[in-house]
């Protein structure tokens, strides 16, 4: 392979079961085009994800990380989401307290029935990790 | 102005008449002027106790081993309580403890200790404004500590050489006690609160991450931070695999299937997730007594990650770690105001 090849963030996703887990999949059946630069991994409820997950996944590599679930009032556990909402934040706050970029970590509120917003917030992601670069701030050095 | 001699009979009193297993305090140290944790049993030993401007350390994480000591040794408490001293930033992570039922409010008898004008020391302030003369004995005076030195006694104004969050403390008083002494002096203002920390973040974001890459490459990841302080108190610490219980009884399945979550060896890239998660887990529960800060040896700011976490809980959430025992825990609660603006 070349090394001449452009540069593309890898993000990893965590996507709630009951909403963005089946928005990505009705974003897929209906077609939409979307960058393909998402990794998705499908947690119970957005409330499931730990702070740990996040710096983990940036640990491993990840150039940009987006937790999205259910909309408010919407979490099929009524408040996992309202949780999130704290705990996202304060992470987010952590992240760029220690200077890393603000948009390399996302949160989002997908329906089942948003597969176009879907597409939307990964085409935005990808659209705004491009010009940041490969992230190796967090990231193990043995990790490629 | 609190008397020591107050502190001994009280002390002496309550070991004499059964009433604290223990008192936890402070004694004078075998290093220099430093004062040390103190367990006493035995009412003659009560003379031993010791207040000054070196008694940083907050007693609160000894309630903690208590506790697991007894577990350990399957027994539980018999009866009378722990005594301990206690200053405000100590009193509020014994409050944390209770709200976290780590123990019962009956569990403990809290001597609280007013630091009415002043705090506690910083040594570093301290070592450099001696300019390299040993100091033998620290006392506190009005608002400013004395200390005997080889040149005699040298007064320096307290705020001079305090600790930083002292000098940046809300509430210098243990709110929650069952016996106190010295003067209620909250709302005395000797610098803004999150001073240290709106310095720091004055700075851009590529100064920021220019100095946290240099404080995370010294990480030695001694886990003294951990050790020290009272909150971190989990048999099996998630981001240490060490930790993970190991019996004879365990598979090699078991074993392999624990998650790793950080290497062992201490690179940037792994001190940054642990210190990053210690951060998290300690939001909203961190009183600021800063012991993690003051016992890492190789000078990382940590106490500059708690601050944001307890300026963000403050001001986005109305959280005031330690603030009363019923009260809700920071991260399994939510208002409905909470912000949101940053979700698409
Ligand atoms: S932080 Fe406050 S309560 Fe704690 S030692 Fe300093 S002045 Fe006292
Ligand atoms: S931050 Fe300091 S005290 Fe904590 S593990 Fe690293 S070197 Fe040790
Ligand atoms: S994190 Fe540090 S300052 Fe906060 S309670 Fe623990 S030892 Fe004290
Ligand atoms: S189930 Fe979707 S956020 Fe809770």
């Amino acid at each position: 392979m070349s090394d001449q090849q452009p540069y593309e963030p890898k993000i990893v996703a965590f996507l709630c079961k009951w909403c963005s887990s089946a928005g990505s999949d009705l974003a897929g059946v209906s077609r939409i085009q979307y960058p393909a630069n998402a990794t998705p991994i499908t947690v119970p409820c957005t409330g499931a994800v730990s702070p740990m997950y996040i710096m983990s996944a940036f640990n491993k590599g990840a150039d940009g990380v987006l937790v999205s679930g259910c909309h408010i009032g919407d979490c099929h556990y009524l408040e996992g989401n309202y949780l999130a909402r704290r705990k996202m934040y304060l992470i987010m706050k952590l992240l760029e307290f220690i200077g890393v970029e603000q948009n390399r970590f996302r949160m989002s509120w997908v329906s089942a029935a948003e597969g176009a917003k879907f597409a939307q917030v990964i085409t935005d992601f990808v659209g705004d990790l491009r010009p940041l670069g490969p992230q190796d701030k967090l990231k193990r050095a043995e990790i490629k | 102005m609190i008397n020591l001699k107050d502190i001994r009979e009280t002390a002496r009193d309550m070991l004499a008449k059964g009433e604290a297993r223990a008192v936890i305090g402070y004694r004078r140290g075998s290093r220099g002027m430093l004062a040390e944790p103190a367990f006493l049993t035995k009412p003659e030993e009560a003379d031993e106790l010791v207040w000054d401007p070196t008694c940083f350390h907050n007693l609160s994480l000894y309630l903690v081993h208590d506790r697991k000591h007894l577990a350990h040794a399957g027994k539980n408490s018999g009866g009378a309580p722990v005594a301990i001293i206690a200053k405000g930033c100590d009193a509020r992570s014994i409050v944390v403890l209770m709200q976290e039922h780590y123990f019962k409010r009956e569990d403990v008898y809290i001597i609280g200790v007013s630091c009415e004008g002043t705090g506690v020391v910083d040594e570093r302030k301290l070592a450099t404004h001696l300019n390299g003369v040993q100091a033998s004995n620290a006392a506190f005076d009005g608002d400013d500590f004395v200390f005997t030195t080889a040149e005699g006694e040298k007064r320096i104004p307290a705020r001079e050489v305090m600790a930083d969050r002292c000098l940046e403390c809300r509430s210098p008083y243990p709110k929650e006690h069952n016996l106190v002494f010295g003067e209620d002096k909250t709302g005395r203002q000797l610098e803004a609160p999150f001073a240290a920390l709106d310095r720091f973040e004055a700075q851009g974001a590529g100064e920021r991450w220019e100095n946290w890459a240099r404080h995370f490459d010294r990480c030695i990841r001694c886990f003294a931070c951990r050790s020290v302080c009272p909150m971190c108190y989990c048999d099996e610490c998630v981001v240490d695999s060490i930790t993970f219980p190991v019996t004879t009884e365990t598979t090699a399945d078991e074993k392999a299937s624990r998650i790793r979550w950080i290497e062992r060896s201490a690179a940037r890239s792994e001190n940054i997730t642990y210190l990053m998660t210690r951060a998290m887990h300690l939001a909203g529960r961190c009183t600021d007594c800063g012991e993690c800060d003051r016992a890492c040896p190789v000078n990382v700011p940590i106490r500059l990650l708690n601050n944001k976490m307890e300026k963000e809980a403050r001001e986005q959430f109305g959280f005031e770690p330690g603030a009363s025992i019923g009260g809700p825990s920071l991260v399994a609660s939510f208002l409905d105001k909470d912000p949101g603006e940053f979700i698409r």
